[in-house]
């Protein structure tokens, strides 16, 4: 198949499936088809990026609107790898559910919402258009907010109203952004109806006006930044991701905080050929440490088990954020980090879901003796956190050496400090947090319950590429990751 | 001419300014379906408390008998820095909008002294409500007469009064509007009336300006309400130059047009005290900042 | 002759102070739509290549929407849950008052940054839309009623719907888009929140949602 019939096919099969999905009656069927369209999903993501790899660099469809390069092929299949695990975890998590609480009613929602909020993502992922993925982030706070808010309950709903409250304002401020984005292409006089193509404004022909693209790159961080976690309006964070589902947490952390912090890069190329290379980075680097330093300090005091994820979340996408604003080594041991921590960070949420069901309860306490009480979910708890803080050989280690590595050849002595300072707390600490919950005599739990025939391939499947990953760097992956990281410094 | 302009409408406010709160009250009475008393009622009333004796209590000192006549003579100056529309004030000089800022409250000053003077807990009450106030109105009047200095150019309110006709309001319309909105407010809690303060209650515990002078008799008393008088014509003809922009050459015609002026801004008063209800204590602080920030916004609007 | 934006300047910033000062749910909703049918005659006035079906339609359309159509909403919402009176805000009203008036001179200051870069915009329009977005982010943020922070986004909303029209020129349906798509769906969105809200908790005092922390 074309790639660019492939771009089309998989918007298509998103708002296919979520519509299907509107109309199944059982549960199973459900999470059936949303098992399928997520596998066909991650065969049309490698079909794009091969072509991408291999082509000319980029593919394109709908005259333009539709634009894939490296950068957007690299998120699309990390956002396919994710997805396909996250939605087969969810055959195995709500498969649990009793009959009553996993009605067809809350399925069928389940099913649209996911589906829904997956094609936006694409949306965003796949737009030229500056305009239409601001639409494609708005329609995911929208569809996102509900499925946070499955099983309504006061605590789910709370977490639910300050989402949709924090990121609305956090996308209104990006629409902003955008429209001063347009304003500043309109002082030269183009008026053409692609004034907002991302093509246009990235290429050197464009004359955007300076005073116009700082305080749109600044809205746009903000309110993008909204989205994905950065500190100080990360807030919604840790609520939404406790209180939803283990699947939906997954996904947020798998790729939804990935989505937003690739809108805020796509600015990133005209602001630099407009301000020089200083202004976005500095900009990024006060973010990225914020953020590094509030999670830090944040998780030595946490109780529950998702929040303390929740939190590694926002210290990992500080992390990302650094390496974005440290040059060309620094973007690819930031993109090579999305890739690691969207598999870690799903995986360790899949064992905590499953842990959590198992046990009761999310609190840190209550899960103990994880490995004793479910060898499955208890080891890949434990492989999880460790990769998350850094162990070797796991590849988080591997990508966060780049990113010391970039740190030093930047100069950047106090980024480095803040680093490693917080590196070391969260290290310390979620161990601890990790040796409570795995280790002891196992508490009170349900033993009975037998895992679906998805569990063990998930985490077969994630483990193993943390642990190839962090030994071998494949050489086609090199190359796309290095193309995307090419993209960002300005040459597409 | 414009020498004897300025005598003729000194004289008016000194004459005239009783009439005022006759017009209110008939206003008043008249909604209420009543006659009402007669329009010269305070007139009448000045002249009973000049033939009287005074009655001083035995706790009060010189604070309490020189209170009223600083109220009256700080009254009587700043007549003589107000402009009447068109008219001149008969003593003009740079900067007199904050001399008459500092008359007014120098006369308050005196008032609130006086009644702390007397050692009664009402009448404590009525002046800590009453500076409470005071210290918000003040700051919304100097920045009501600093929008309309900025807007007309000159810093002396003759020059400014003068400049204000009806070019000018078409020119600076969101300007002046909100200014005389702010002014509206503040005659209302200058002048102690509804829904600030209701003139007419007979509990103490709800009055805040009249507990104020209610050991006051005699004389003394003549002089607290001719002086009041004085400050609702000062503050009405602040308010009514504004709003009535008639700057013909002839002097005689832009005085007719003042006058005319205070007579509908008495009426009004008359209105409004008519269908308001007084606020609840805790939203006047509310109201008068409210106003304030009136004349805030239209200073900063100007400022662009 | 005086110039229309300038009273429409006028007005709406009175209105934004009128929404700081009230407590009353009902009053506060009226203001909101009497401030959407203002700021939507915006791009009838404000037109720099003739009026067009695209200006009318756009001017309408916010009409329309926030003007008729949300406050409409939001009062049914209002009728629905049984707290429709805010008692205390978090702020004080004379605070947000100060707050409303310190918000002014910094979006008036902000606008002379950014006036150079933008010629064709008139001044008085550019600082009405960021003091617009200032007293909505402000208003979601003190207010303790969930209405109220609804109110707020809309106000917010208002104010980027402003300064599309007066910026944004030739690049089609961005403005459109951008305000109809995100007040509309996200208004819906919040008022089903809402429903659920109150239905759980019996209330929406977001003071009360406070159990996660930390």
């Amino acid at each position: 198949m074309h790639a660019s019939e492939s771009i089309v096919a998989l918007l298509a099969l998103s708002i296919l499936g979520s519509l299907v999905c509107l109309a199944l009656r059982r549960p199973r069927h459900v999470l059936m088809t949303v098992v399928g369209v997520s596998a066909a999903q991650m065969l049309l993501a490698c079909n794009i990026w091969a072509a991408v790899v291999s082509g000319h660099g980029f593919v394109s469809a709908a005259g333009q609107w539709l634009y894939v390069d490296a950068f957007s092929a690299f998120h699309m299949v990390v956002l396919a790898l994710v997805f396909v695990l996250s939605s087969a975890f969810a055959a195995v998590y709500f498969g649990h559910e009793a009959e009553d609480v996993f009605t067809a009613a809350v399925a069928s929602r389940f099913g649209t919402l996911w589906l829904g909020a997956q094609g936006a993502m694409l949306l965003v992922l796949e737009s030229n258009n500056l305009g239409i993925m601001w639409v494609g982030m708005e329609a995911t706070t929208l569809l996102t907010a509900f499925l946070i808010s499955l099983h309504p309950s006061g605590l789910s709903l709370e977490a639910m109203w300050k989402y949709l409250i924090i990121c609305s304002i956090g996308i209104a401020f990006a629409f902003m952004g955008t429209l001063l984005a347009a304003a500043s292409i309109q002082s030269d006089g183009a008026t053409a109806s692609d004034a907002l193509f991302w093509t246009n404004l990235a290429s050197t022909r464009a004359h955007l006006d300076p005073t116009l693209m700082k305080f749109a790159f600044v809205f746009v961080l903000v309110g993008y930044g909204t989205k994905a976690g950065l500190a100080p309006i990360h807030s919604w964070l840790p609520d939404a991701h406790s209180q939803a589902p283990a699947p939906v947490s997954a996904m947020f952390s798998g790729f939804l905080l990935n989505t937003a912090l690739y809108c805020i890069m796509r600015f990133v190329p005209p602001v630099q050929h407009v301000l020089g290379q200083q202004f976005p980075s500095e900009l990024l680097i006060v973010f990225g440490t914020l953020s590094i330093m509030v999670a830090a300090g944040f998780i030595v005091f946490q109780k529950d088990a998702k929040r303390l994820l929740a939190y590694h979340s926002v210290e990992h996408m500080g992390i990302i954020t650094l390496g974005y604003a440290l040059g060309p080594i620094g973007s690819f041991a930031a993109l090579f980090h999305t890739l690691n921590h969207s598999v870690c960070k799903a995986l360790a949420f899949f064992a905590v879901g499953r842990l959590g069901q198992r046990f009761g309860s999310h609190d840190m306490h209550a899960i103990a003796g994880a490995l004793r009480a479910d060898r499955l979910w208890g080891s890949a708890l434990v492989v999880s956190v460790l990769a998350l803080i850094g162990v070797a050989p796991f590849s988080i280690f591997m990508s966060e050496y780049q990113l010391l590595r970039a740190v030093i050849g930047t100069g950047a002595w106090l980024t480095l400090v803040v680093f490693l300072a917080a590196g070391g707390v969260v290290f310390i600490a979620a161990l601890r947090h990790l040796i409570d919950m795995a280790f002891g005599t196992a508490g009170e739990h349900d033993r009975g319950a037998r895992d679906g025939a998805f569990a063990a391939p998930i985490v077969v499947v994630a483990t193993a590429l943390l642990l190839l990953l962090g030994i071998w760097m494949p050489l086609p992956l090199f190359d796309a990751i290095s193309s995307a990281a090419a993209v960002l410094a300005g040459q597409p | 001419m414009p020498a004897l302009a300025s005598l003729a409408a000194t004289v008016c406010a000194l004459v005239l300014a009783p009439l005022l709160f006759g017009i209110v009250n008939r206003t008043k009475a008249f909604v209420a379906g009543r006659r009402g008393p007669p329009l010269l009622q305070l007139y009448w009333d000045l002249a009973k408390y000049l033939r009287r004796g005074a009655v001083y209590g035995e706790t009060t000192s010189w604070l309490f008998r020189l209170g009223p006549v600083i109220g009256l003579a700080t009254a009587a100056a700043a007549i003589t820095v107000t402009p009447f529309g068109g008219i001149g004030a008969p003593a003009s000089f740079t900067g007199d909008l904050i001399v008459l800022a500092g008359l007014l409250a120098l006369g308050r000053f005196a008032t609130v002294l006086a009644a702390l003077d007397t050692g009664s807990s009402f009448e404590g009450m009525g002046a800590s409500r009453e500076m409470h106030f005071a210290a918000l109105a003040e700051p919304a009047l100097l920045l009501a007469l600093a929008t309309l200095a900025h807007a007309t150019d000159f810093v002396s309110l003759t020059s400014i009064y003068r400049a204000i006709d009806a070019a000018a309001w078409t020119g600076a319309l969101p300007t002046f509007a909100l200014t005389a909105m702010t002014l509206v407010v503040l005659l209302l809690v200058e002048n102690t009336r509804i829904p600030v303060d209701d003139p007419t209650t007979h509990l103490e515990l709800t009055m805040i300006h009249e507990v104020m002078v209610l050991d006051h008799s005699g004389p003394d008393l003549g002089y607290i309400h001719y002086a009041a008088a004085l400050k609702l014509w000062i503050i009405g003809s602040l308010l009514v130059g504004l709003l009535v922009p008639v700057r013909s050459g002839d002097v005689w015609l832009d005085l007719a047009a003042m006058l005319a002026g205070m007579v509908g801004l008495a009426l009004a008063i008359g209105m409004v005290e008519s269908a308001m209800a007084r606020y609840r204590l805790m939203h006047v602080p509310q109201f008068i900042v409210g106003a304030a920030t009136l004349s805030a916004v239209a200073f900063i609007i100007r400022l662009v | 002759m005086f110039a229309l934006t300038d009273i429409i300047q006028a007005v709406g910033l009175l209105s934004c102070f009128a929404l700081l000062a009230t407590s009353r749910i009902g009053a506060c909703i009226r203001w909101l739509s009497f401030q959407g049918i203002l700021f939507g005659l915006v791009p009838l006035i404000v037109h720099h290549d003739g009026l067009s079906i695209r200006e009318i339609a756009l001017g309408s359309g916010n009409v329309a929407l926030k003007g008729i159509i949300f406050p409409w909403l939001l009062l049914r919402l209002r009728a629905r849950a049984d707290y429709n009176r805010e008692v205390q805000p978090f702020v004080s009203f004379i605070m947000s008052i100060l707050f409303g008036t310190l918000a002014l001179a910094l979006s008036v200051w902000l606008t002379m940054q950014m006036k150079p870069a933008l010629k064709d915009a008139p001044f008085v329009m550019l600082d009405s839309s960021i003091f617009l977005i200032f007293v909505g982010l402000f208003l979601i943020v003190s207010r303790r009623n969930a209405l109220m922070q609804v109110i707020g986004y809309l106000v917010l909303e208002n104010g980027i719907f402003v300064f599309g029209v007066i910026t944004v020129v030739g690049t089609p349906l961005l403005v459109e888009l951008g305000v109809l798509l995100d007040a509309f769906v996200g208004v819906f969105v919040m008022g089903i929140a809402i429903y659920h809200i109150n239905r759980e908790f019996g209330s929406i005092d977001v003071d009360r949602l406070t159990v996660l922390k930390g």
